[in-house]
């Protein structure tokens, strides 16, 4: 009888063990409740996942909502972002997820295509007035209507200068008036060459997507993909116009290049150094600037027109979604979280913390009166209001942007003709279109 | 009338009593080791097997699809070309490691100073994260401002595209020497073991019989080595086939787009599985990896006899 016990004990001792296991996934998961435990019954407990911890989503936002949303358990799940990323999809896959996180907009709106975020639509009709926000509040609006999330916050880039490097070339500073071709010209006046080296770049001849093939693609009248998002425009020779642009610059020797950028501490290092004497910066990056590069002198103006005399912004957004298959009662206390989020004390925060622009209007017009670098942050806010663009985001972006960047590399580097380079890509990109339909 | 036989079991004996709770007690210690080969590898290898006849992103119940993701995965040129990148890769990473680790340990199994330094320092590059490791080859290859072709340039010779050239037999070679710089310390340090149990009698006798260092290597020490020298070449073929650290170190990351010619499979499992959530043709891919494989073990298997000597 007792060797039986002994038996049983060793086997609930295993199961524990393996229980145990499995629950210990999220070490860094915590909760916290602002109130007694008893009465939690009538309480709602609300999961917040926060990619990137306190570190991305100020951690004074998350005690703010806890503080006056006492019916509301909350429970946070926070991780490095890269960890977040990959275990969200398993925690879908196992029905686990959080009631309420973020993303980027485009795997946002792939969620949402597959059925795991909540339709935003109508929360947002009947407890917010869009008029108070700028269009990025839509950003993971679909062409059918439907919203598949909120913004967490919003980067739009604008053209960095170095003023040092223009007063020591003598080049007037770039304006608000720019123009691409200016920008080119600038580029050229301000490329220092000894011998066979260059020693000072006009500009960073960065080829990621959004501060590099993208806006040059959009300035010269051509896109990504169509209005409709599901044909690809890479077969307009004005997409192609626009990468020649950049290709060009590379290969003339005028905009730094990716071996440069590589050896020598990368893009902010190269701007900041005065190496090269403007950039494409995201506006959260403002705060790396400024941490390791106090001493530099820069400021911004918006990013150049394009070739029909419009400006085109990209903007990439992270989004909140809230899970289709909460208990609507979570769901009801996600968007609680939401509508917190979007109101004027959560978006003042943001205005202080400068790693992303808030979307509410009243908040944005804060910046105007900012003494850090850069001093003009209206180059970002009225950027976006007057041409604020997303990347051509759909369902299948995650898919056709890794191709589309595929091919860029190779054109950038010389491997590929922009020519065939572009024929290449438009087929990859409307196969993809075609096959996520 | 039919008569039923009835069997009567046989009473207990002490020893057969003693068997049986030795037996209890065996399938009790070995439950922890079952279950996990149960739910860490049959439960996964049975369930990539079903998923890869479904679609599924995850997220939706997989729909059964049966051998479409198989044809498609066949049918897609990318998936050829990373067969041929990995079988490139390994035909140019397995024997340099091989030669190296036997060169390395038999140099390091001398009498010679510092020997301690030396194996460490030729182990040093397996405990560094590839992160780090990536981080410092990618500046060696820089095309421009990279120390190799500095010091190609700097004896008059042309710098070379070592991993942004577009010929991908030029950038897999270079990302096999990675391969290599990483991997032959732990090549090394088994060889080595081996070497060190060929016992100094033989040597010496050998020594006696009038051969010298080279006959001694070539044929003393190598033949008492092959064990070690097959299993560094099992292990090595194996690590080539899923070589995927290197390349995401040297080329960054899948979404800065790494060009079709230079992928090979892991990466493309990697891609569809967790950044487009397609796990039926990941699945299918990796299937097919497992294919390969085998095959290439068991062909390797198949010569054991004719060099490896046991005895």
């Amino acid at each position: 009888m007792s060797k039986k016990v002994k038996v049983i004990s060793l086997m609930l001792a295993f199961m524990m063990m393996f229980t145990a296991c499995s629950s210990s996934g999220g070490s860094t998961d915590g909760e916290v409740s602002p109130g007694e435990a008893e009465g939690s019954k009538e309480k709602v407990t609300l999961k917040i996942g926060l990619p990137g911890s306190y570190e991305v989503t100020s951690k004074e936002i998350i005690d703010g909502f806890i503080a006056s949303h006492p019916h509301i358990n909350v429970e946070i799940q926070e991780a490095p972002w890269g960890d977040f990323t990959s275990k969200i999809a398993t925690q879908i896959a196992g029905n686990t997820m959080p009631d309420v996180w973020f993303q980027e907009n485009a795997t946002i709106l792939s969620y949402g295509e597959r059925g795991v975020a909540e339709d935003l639509s109508s929360y947002i009709e009947a407890d917010l007035k869009a008029d108070e926000y700028i269009d990025g509040l839509f950003s993971a609006k679909t062409p059918e209507g439907k919203i598949w999330g909120v913004p967490h916050g919003i980067n739009p880039i604008a053209l960095a200068y170095n003023q040092d490097v223009f007063e020591k070339a003598g080049v007037p500073v770039p304006t608000d008036d720019w123009t691409f071709d200016d920008l080119i010209e600038a580029s050229k006046q301000l490329t220092i060459k000894e011998g066979d080296q260059t020693s000072q770049f006009g500009f960073i001849g960065s080829f990621s997507i959004t501060n590099g093939w993208f806006p040059w693609i959009k300035q010269a009248g051509g896109s990504a993909l169509d209005d409709t998002l599901t044909k690809s425009r890479f077969d307009d020779p004005k997409t192609a116009a626009g990468l020649q642009q950049l290709y060009d610059g590379l290969d003339q020797g005028y905009f730094a290049d990716i071996d440069y950028l590589k050896a020598n501490g990368g893009e902010l290092e190269v701007f900041a150094s005065g190496k090269a004497a403007m950039y494409f910066l995201q506006y959260s990056l403002q705060v790396n600037m400024n941490e390791s590069f106090a001493d530099t002198n820069w400021d911004v103006v918006k990013i150049p027109k394009g070739v029909e005399g419009k400006r085109y912004v990209p903007m990439v957004a992270n989004t909140w979604l809230v899970s289709s298959r909460a208990k609507q009662e979570s769901k009801d206390a996600a968007w609680e979280f939401l509508k917190y989020y979007l109101g004027d004390e959560v978006q003042d925060i943001i205005v202080k913390t400068g790693s992303t622009l808030p979307v509410k209007k009243s908040a944005l017009d804060q910046l105007k009166d900012s003494t850090t670098k850069p001093l003009n942050k209206a180059a970002f806010t009225d950027g976006i209001d007057e041409g604020g663009v997303t990347l051509d985001e759909n369902a299948t972006w995650s898919e056709w942007r890794i191709l589309v960047q595929q091919v860029v590399n190779e054109i950038m580097v010389g491997n590929v003709s922009v020519e065939d380079g572009v024929k290449d890509i438009h087929a990859k990109v409307q196969d993809v279109l075609d096959s996520g339909k | 009338m039919a008569t039923s036989r009835i069997r009567i079991p046989a009473p207990l004996t002490k020893g057969r009593c003693v068997m049986q709770k030795q037996g209890y007690w065996g399938y009790i210690f070995t439950l922890p080791f079952v279950i996990n080969v149960v739910v860490f590898l049959l439960f996964p290898i049975l369930f990539s097997t079903y998923i890869s006849f479904t679609e599924w992103d995850l997220f939706n119940p997989p729909r059964w699809i049966g051998l479409d993701n198989w044809v498609r995965v066949l049918n897609k040129h990318e998936f050829w070309v990373s067969i041929r990148n990995v079988f490139v890769f390994a035909l140019i990473f397995v024997p340099i490691q091989t030669l190296m680790a036997f060169v390395i340990a038999f140099m390091l199994n001398q009498a010679i100073r510092a020997k301690g330094l030396f194996r460490l320092f030729y182990f040093l590059p397996v405990v560094t994260p590839w992160i780090a490791g990536g981080v410092v080859w990618v500046w060696m290859f820089n095309y421009q401002y990279g120390v190799i072709n500095w010091v190609l340039e700097s004896v008059g010779l042309a710098p070379v595209k070592w991993i942004d050239s577009s010929h991908w037999l030029m950038v897999i070679s270079s990302i096999a020497i990675v391969q290599v710089w990483k991997g032959v310390g732990q090549s090394m340090i088994m060889i080595l073991a081996g070497m060190q149990n060929v016992p100094k009698e033989v040597l010496e006798a050998s020594q006696i019989d009038g051969a010298n260092g080279w006959k001694q290597l070539t044929k003393v020490v190598f033949p008492m080595v092959t064990p070690m020298v097959y299993l560094v070449m099992i292990l090595s073929t194996i690590s080539a086939f899923q070589a995927f650290d290197v390349f995401l170190g040297l080329f960054g990351s899948i979404t800065t787009g790494i060009p079709e010619r230079n992928m090979v499979p892991n990466l493309l499992v990697y891609r569809d599985a967790f950044l487009l959530f397609k796990m039926g043709p990941a699945s299918a891919t990796a299937w097919l990896l497992f294919v390969i494989i085998l095959s290439f073990t068991l062909f390797q298997k198949y010569f054991e006899k004719k060099w490896v000597h046991y005895d």
